[in-house]
């Protein structure tokens, strides 16, 4: 059995190296002055990393177009699930200022201006992408958190509220029925703190800006009263859009655009009676990203109304290029008059703007015993 | 012997030994001054010789790791309890069929594990067929489910480690010299008693190494209670995935891991003192004597 021996011995090595999970040390703190992303040549091997179903695919999509117009060649991977798995995974190599060989993530506003404090963005001069700084919504072009878009390049915007199996639990329109007994284990929630606190927070009559660390926890509370007793049935990322799929829930805390993804025709978006959380996902250039150049060109590409506006009638989403609506008046008028797609200030009334609490560190603790349960 | 003749058991030793040192104890020695640094991912973090980090890690925590144990145990129990009746029968009673079995049960390694992990999403899902039939069995309660329940993490370890547990025993079973159970029927024991006294003992060394390897790999697992389970299943593992990835807490992660690495060690040490260590360490003289 000296076999036998080894193996064990292998296993347990497998063990400690899985459970150790790298060497390094970690630690921020380089933010010093943040560099300038140096544009080039739009050629070579472009590496983006963005969020599954959020593109068009195939030979007619926007990646097939941009390779056949540019002659870059793209590798478009869908690893980003959630904000925190993908910057937990990258953060040791951005800390060494490596993107590990991506030169564009696409991460949620709060992500985009973490990492940037981190100093693990470079910023953007504005000249080198006029396409994109021609098109931009007006209403995106100074969010707090980035005025004058100086590292962020928004993807697609959208909105988080309820989706609603509407065969199975037609009577789902406010947050608060998702706590109802009659759904238990039936519904599931976001593993997004800043998606599904606010949301029950503005279910408490909160708002969630001018929430108080408090409220936060107070709301967490009742999440993770529903996780204990089994009326969640899970903490989600994208995947939310699978159980709804395969009819293993009949509510879901969830992304406004995910039509595309959702494969059950009885499964629509619902903005909750108290309002949904507003959000943008933004295109970021990493430290060490290579091939700016490509980068830059793919961003400019993608900010063309026809390109957008293919792209909005894949994913669904709401789009931050100007003069999409108007493509699209012509070609589908059904989307064109999309409230989900083209939201009018009166549907997005009671709404807010995605926010962190004052204590980041203590709320994302509590927080995070409550997802891991 | 002269040097040169002396110095080859160091010299085959060598590259197993750099094997170890590279992914081994570097790899430890990081981990463990990474568990008394102290600080966050913005300020950086500081080795201030933290030890307050390893009973910190274990604070709320150990409600995972009973569970942990718990589903892990389980899972083991059963692979051992569906395990020995199938490798004593592939060992004795396959006949020309014996490599075509052990290919079976091998066979979904060429497959990764998260593939098969998420498969069995689609074949436990609420309204599967195999749920239905489940509760038409009243197995699972009317409106019941299995996805998203303790069963389901706990078949979804037992399925994935299932071939750690067999090929041991198998690897065992198939070198039973069947002349000892002869003889034992011809002292007048019956099938179970020849079972229990000849078969069981000798085939102790298989059970303890398939269920080690079964318990530890299953002990420190999160994918299937991250796919297959739900609310109240994380184990701790996910503790630690969470600490690591999204509170970015890596020192009280790294100390957990180094906890829970103790922990199996004593475990293991214990049990194998318990079931034997001869038996278990090669010297199967002992067994058979």
């Amino acid at each position: 059995m000296k076999g036998m021996t080894t193996a064990v011995a292998i296993f347990v090595l497998a063990l400690a190296l899985a459970a150790c999970g790298g060497d390094t040390v970690g630690g921020g703190g380089n933010s010093s002055e943040a560099t300038v992303a140096k544009g080039g040549p739009v050629k070579g091997q472009l590496t983006i990393s963005n969020w599954p179903g959020y593109i068009d695919p195939g030979p007619q999509g926007t990646v097939a177009e941009f390779e056949k117009d540019s002659g870059v060649s793209v590798d478009y991977i869908e690893d980003v699930n959630d904000n925190n798995t993908f910057f937990g995974k990258l953060q040791p190599q951005l800390e060494q200022g490596q993107s590990g060989g991506r030169s564009i993530f696409v991460v949620t506003d709060w992500m985009a201006k973490q990492m940037y404090d981190l100093g693990y963005l470079q910023e953007i001069d504005p000249n080198d992408l006029p396409t994109v700084f021609e098109n931009l919504v007006p209403n995106l072009e100074n969010p707090s958190f980035d005025p004058g878009r100086k590292f962020s390049i928004p993807w697609q915007s959208g909105m988080t509220g309820i989706w609603v199996d509407t065969a199975k639990a037609p009577g789902i329109k406010s947050v608060n029925d998702l706590f109802d007994p009659k759904y238990k284990g039936k519904v599931t929630f976001l593993e997004e703190m800043r998606d599904s606190v606010p949301l029950v927070m503005k279910a408490e009559g909160v708002d969630p800006e001018e929430a108080t660390d408090a409220d936060w926890e107070k709301a967490i509370e009742r999440i993770k009263g529903a996780a204990d007793s089994g009326q969640i049935r899970a903490f989600t990322g994208n995947n939310y859009t699978e159980e709804l799929t395969a009819g293993n829930i009949v509510a879901a805390v969830g992304w406004s655009g995910d039509a595309s993804i959702v494969e059950n025709p009885n499964a629509e978006w619902r903005m909750p009676t108290e309002g949904c959380v507003l959000w943008s996902d933004n295109m970021v250039i990493p430290v060490g990203a290579p091939n700016v150049g490509a980068a830059f060109g793919w961003m400019d590409f993608v900010y063309q109304p026809e390109v957008a506006a293919d792209l909005t009638e894949y994913i669904t989403y709401v789009s931050p290029v100007d003069g999409v609506q108007d493509v699209l008046r012509k070609s589908n008028p059904q989307l064109a008059n999309d409230p989900l797609v083209f939201p009018s200030a009166e549907f997005q009334e009671n709404c807010s703007t995605q926010d962190s609490p004052p204590d980041v560190e203590t709320v994302s603790a509590a927080w995070a015993d409550t997802v891991a349960g | 012997m002269n040097l040169k003749q002396r110095l080859v058991p160091y010299w085959l030793l060598g590259p197993g030994l750099l094997w170890l040192i590279l992914f081994f104890v570097v790899p430890m020695y990081f981990m463990g001054e990474l568990a008394l640094r102290s600080g966050s991912l913005t300020t950086g973090f500081t080795l201030t010789w933290e030890w307050a980090n390893f009973p910190d890690s274990l604070s709320g925590h150990t409600e995972q790791i009973l569970r942990s144990f718990f589903f892990a145990g389980t899972a083991t129990l059963l692979a051992l309890l569906i395990g020995y009746p199938l490798a004593y029968a592939i060992a004795f009673r396959a006949g020309r069929y014996k490599p075509l079995l052990l290919f079976a049960v091998i066979a979904p390694f060429f497959t990764t594990y998260l593939i098969r992990t998420i498969a069995w999403k689609t074949i436990l899902s609420d309204d599967s067929p195999v749920v239905s039939v489940l509760q038409a069995l009243a197995l699972v309660p009317e409106d019941g489910r299995v996805l998203a329940t303790p069963a389901a993490v706990i078949a979804g370890l037992t399925y994935n480690f299932l071939p750690f547990m067999i090929l041991p025993l198998y690897a065992n079973l198939e070198r039973l010299d069947l002349r000892l159970v002869e003889a034992a029927k011809d002292l007048y024991a019956s099938s179970r008693t020849a079972f229990v006294k000849v078969t069981l003992p000798l085939t102790m060394p298989g059970i303890v190494a398939g269920v080690l390897l079964t318990f530890i790999p299953a002990f420190g697992d999160y994918i299937n209670a991250q796919l297959l389970g739900g609310t109240g299943q994380a184990m701790v593992g996910n503790v630690i995935q969470s600490l690591y990835l999204n509170q970015r807490d890596y020192p009280e992660a790294a100390a957990l891991s180094f906890l829970m690495m103790a922990l199996i060690l004593a475990i293991v040490t214990v049990y194998i003192r318990f079931a034997g260590t001869g038996a278990f360490m090669g010297d199967e003289d002992e067994g058979r004597a």
